[in-house]
């Protein structure tokens, strides 16, 4: 909050609004292009009913600590791509057979049944599909009991929470436009659905009216006071006039208004970035849309305020090329991509297929933090500025070597894969959450690591957001210079542990320990 | 339009030596001035701040709508006295309007319409634009079936088009003589999207179109490409924007209308309000200006520029004007006078 309002600060004494800062090499961000690592060209292909989505869901699906990928195909086969990485080798992936689904848009990872293996929620243009982990990255559908009603609807954005009492997780599905209505597109938005856990199986679904159509959904207990809500990012393109950007309350469900202090924000919502960067414990959210892709400051109380020109994230037209056209943004995910403590923002962006409005050749961006707060363009300095119609990505360690690589998936183009290559980065570490019993990947906790310095890294467990793209893997911290720092978490019940010493460099188990102490092991990583 | 700008003009003139003595400076927030178009608005801009011995200073949001929040109170820092804006999106242009509020300037909402009292609105009026593609297909098809396609479903102006249209067919159709069978939004005003279209409601209605009233050049251009493809080319569509190829297909005849909107009148217009604002001229008294009721509502101050229909029987306009070249209007064209 505080850097917000020197930034704040910074835009008004500024005449006529300075460009983001392009120059200079202070960092030397680079990536390597691993994309012949996949054995087939991967790629999300298909009609208007494809011009959204191509997510990508990143998960262990073979317990050994590789994360391994799940592309959506759309009209194309969607396929598995199990990482045969060595550590701190090249990137390296198999194909490994998995049930064949026609029109998937996106996936996302989570433990249904809290059986210590993954499963995959499978977003489709129909009957959305949930395949359960098996182990050894097999996965077969949901059996029966689970009573799972995926729905007909043109599915687009996902998002799940464990809410308290429960042991399996409440699920809501964001839909697109409803192509039953004969009067559509336009103004044709399809509602969302919410589905609750009855025991160990799913209840009946609930409606969320209005819908927007919904391209990126996330629950995140945003006000930090422990009662998640549900965000939802719409598409300004279809809902035309009469729709904005959603918050619901889960409990009772409740859309946010006005009159509570929910301004009315019209977007071309694509994704959803969640992170604190500011350092005050509250996330930031970063909602990708059609020209300025808008960083939104957390001022604490439930109040969201646009960012200043001058924190260089608008990213609104390309950095690169003669294209002075709007951008189109699609995922976006904050990470540490050079471990120097402070986190970094990777959009993919690209044209909806060939929307004269905006610009056709539309370069992926990373921005980079600064230690100011603001954001500077790295994507093609780095490698990364690649034109293709971007949509699903993800920022992941895959090789082991503690740098996040970065996987994009594209529509009519093969899906790429960015081996990190940072000379000189920082320190870091990777915490993977575990509960004994249900919710086990610890759904909704609340991660602080706090430096030597005294700086507190603050990151929330969860599962939705980006463009139809998520993933389930340890959290990634950059340390800078530091080898040590503390660790506390507040878990999803809300019981809040001591502060526990963590050494750099290494990927952690962390579990609850006797009374509010942690059980921490090391399960990778340096010795 | 000649009368609204020829009332401007006469308000501009007797402010003029106010206006020079004042030390004025007129502050244009352009939304994207990589748009070739607005060169032409730009330069018209200047030369009525010239005539008045008003200063020029702008800005470009480069398609941010969040840097033109920015480009507007860096530009009142250095001492705006009036300010032209081109909102990149009217849905988030209202803290622009805030700080020109409270640092008392008058504001200009330029060719794009700010829904809020506090902005004058200029522009061509777009329900007569829709009124005169109307009347100039009935007059050359009084009776028939018709089809009507619509601008994009997220610009308001797409709505002013089609209610100016209905306006004029509306006694026709309660008559009897006109049918509408077929009816669209066009994405993005996009020429491909209109064509495909225009081929469903050919398919839809085996081809029984007698006229196509089209909300824009972009989009007659895919009208007439659908109806060439079931040589059908010749029955009246309507257009606007005056575009090269539009004009060409008017002398042709596959057109029957575009309705032109001559940047230049609008951006002297802008320059001559705007130093009137600036010497104290209340909004509803600046010369020709009349309230406007806006969608949601509103009523703002305007003036709304008169547009020129351009047929086959007025060429020599665009001509005259240097518009467009003989060689671009005539290309392929016989028996038309203006390129005899």
């Amino acid at each position: 909050m505080n850097r917000g309002h020197r930034l704040l600060s910074v835009a008004v004494l500024s005449f006529l609004a300075p460009e983001p800062v392009r120059a200079g090499n202070e960092t030397g961000v680079l990536f390597v292009d691993r994309a012949s690592a996949l054995p087939v060209r991967q790629s999300y292909e298909g009609e208007w009913n494809h011009f959204v989505g191509g997510g990508l869901a990143v998960l262990d699906c073979n317990d050994d600590g590789r994360p391994d990928v799940y592309a959506a195909g759309g009209a194309a086969p969607s396929r598995l791509f199990v990482n045969a990485s060595a550590k701190g080798g090249e990137i390296a992936f198999a194909e490994r057979p998995i049930q064949p689904l026609g029109a998937v848009t996106g996936a996302y990872p989570l433990d249904v049944d809290g059986d210590g293996h993954l499963d995959l929620v499978v977003l489709r243009d129909g009957p959305n599909m949930i395949l359960r982990g098996e182990g050894a990255c097999r996965f077969s559908s949901a059996p029966p009991e689970w009573t799972f009603d995926g729905g007909r609807e043109w599915t687009t954005s996902f998002s799940a929470t464990f809410e308290r009492g429960q042991d399996w997780p409440t699920l809501a599905f964001g839909n697109y436009v409803d192509k039953t209505d004969p009067q559509g597109p336009f103004e044709a938005c399809d509602r969302n659905y919410l589905i609750r856990p009855q025991g160990r199986a799913f209840g009946p679904r609930i409606a969320l009216e209005p819908g927007f159509c919904a391209l990126s959904m996330l629950v995140s207990d945003w006000k930090r006071n422990g009662v998640p809500d549900l965000r939802i990012s719409n598409d300004r393109q279809y809902y035309v006039r009469n729709g904005r950007e959603q918050m619901w309350h889960l409990e009772p469900l409740a859309e946010y208004t006005e009159a509570e202090g929910w301004p009315e924000l019209k977007l071309w919502g694509m994704g959803i970035a969640s992170r604190d960067i500011t350092g005050d414990g509250l996330p930031e959210v970063v909602l990708t849309s059609m020209g300025d892709q808008v960083l939104q400051f957390n001022e604490g109380g439930g109040v969201m305020r646009n960012a200043p020109w001058s924190v260089g994230t608008y990213s609104t037209v390309p950095y690169k090329g003669d294209d002075g056209r709007p951008s189109t943004g699609w995922h976006a995910e904050f990470g540490d991509v050079d471990n120097d403590g402070r986190d970094d923002l990777f959009i993919a962006k690209g044209n909806v297929d060939q929307m004269p409005s905006n610009a056709i050749h539309d370069p992926n961006n990373l921005l980079i933090q600064q230690p100011d707060g603001t954001f500077v363009e790295r994507g093609d300095a780095a490698g990364v500025g690649t034109m293709d119609r971007a949509r699903g990505a993800a920022l992941v360690d895959l090789n082991g070597d503690g740098l996040l690589d970065i996987l994009v998936n594209n529509r009519r183009a093969p899906m790429e894969v960015w081996q990190n290559a940072t000379a000189g980065a920082g320190h870091w570490l990777a915490l993977d959450l575990s509960l004994p019993g249900s919710n086990r990947r610890a759904v909704g906790a609340i991660v602080e690591l706090r430096l030597p310095d005294g700086r507190v890294l603050t990151r929330e467990n969860t599962i939705g957001g980006g463009h139809a793209s998520g993933a389930a893997v340890p959290l990634h911290f950059g340390l800078g210079a530091y080898d040590t720092a503390e660790v506390r978490v507040t878990w999803p019940k809300g019981s809040v542990s001591d502060w526990a010493p963590v050494h750099a460099d290494g990927v952690f188990r962390v579990a609850p320990g006797e009374g509010e102490g942690l059980t921490i092991s090391r399960l990778g990583g340096a010795p | 339009m000649r009368k609204t700008l020829l009332l401007a003009s006469v308000a501009a003139a007797s402010l003029a030596s106010a206006a020079a003595a004042a030390d004025l400076k007129v502050c244009v927030s352009w939304s994207n001035f990589r748009e070739e178009r607005w060169k032409t608005d730009e330069a018209a801009i200047k030369g009525a701040l010239d005539a008045a011995g008003a200063e020029y200073i702008s800005a470009d949001a480069q398609t941010s709508a969040t840097k033109q929040l920015a480009d507007v109170e860096g530009m009142i820092t250095q001492g705006c006295s009036a300010l032209i804006i081109l909102a990149q999106d009217s849905a988030s242009i209202g803290p622009a309007l805030d700080a020109a509020e409270d640092a008392g300037i008058p504001v200009v909402g330029y060719d794009r319409m700010i829904d809020d009292p506090r902005a004058f609105y200029l522009t061509f009026d777009n329900v007569e634009v829709g009124r005169m593609q109307a009347r100039e297909v009935l007059n050359v098809m009084p009776k028939g079936r018709y089809v009507m396609i619509k601008g994009s479903p997220v610009d308001p102006n797409a709505d002013f088009l089609r209610g100016g249209q209905q306006e004029v067919l509306q006694a026709a159709i309660d008559a009897g003589d006109i049918t509408i069978v077929g009816e669209a939004y066009t994405d993005d005003w996009q020429p491909a999207n209109a064509q495909k279209n225009m081929e469903q409601i050919l398919t839809q209605t085996d081809n029984g179109v007698d006229a196509v009233v089209a909300s824009n050049d972009g989009t007659a251009g895919g009208v007439v490409a659908a109806l060439s493809a079931q040589g059908m080319a010749g029955i009246p569509v309507s257009g606007q924007d005056g575009d090269m190829a539009a004009l060409n297909r008017v002398a042709l005849g596959t057109q029957t209308v575009s309705v032109w909107k001559d940047s230049r009148a609008l951006g002297k217009a802008a320059g001559e309000i705007a130093v009137a604002l600036a010497n104290g001229t209340a909004m509803d008294a600046v010369e020709g200006s009349a309230k406007f009721s806006s969608p949601s509502g509103k009523e703002l101050n305007s003036v709304l520029l008169k547009p020129v229909p351009v047929t086959k029987d007025n060429l020599d306009v665009v001509l005259d004007a240097g518009w467009i070249s003989k060689d671009t209007l005539c290309a392929g064209v016989t028996g038309v006078a203006v390129c005899e």
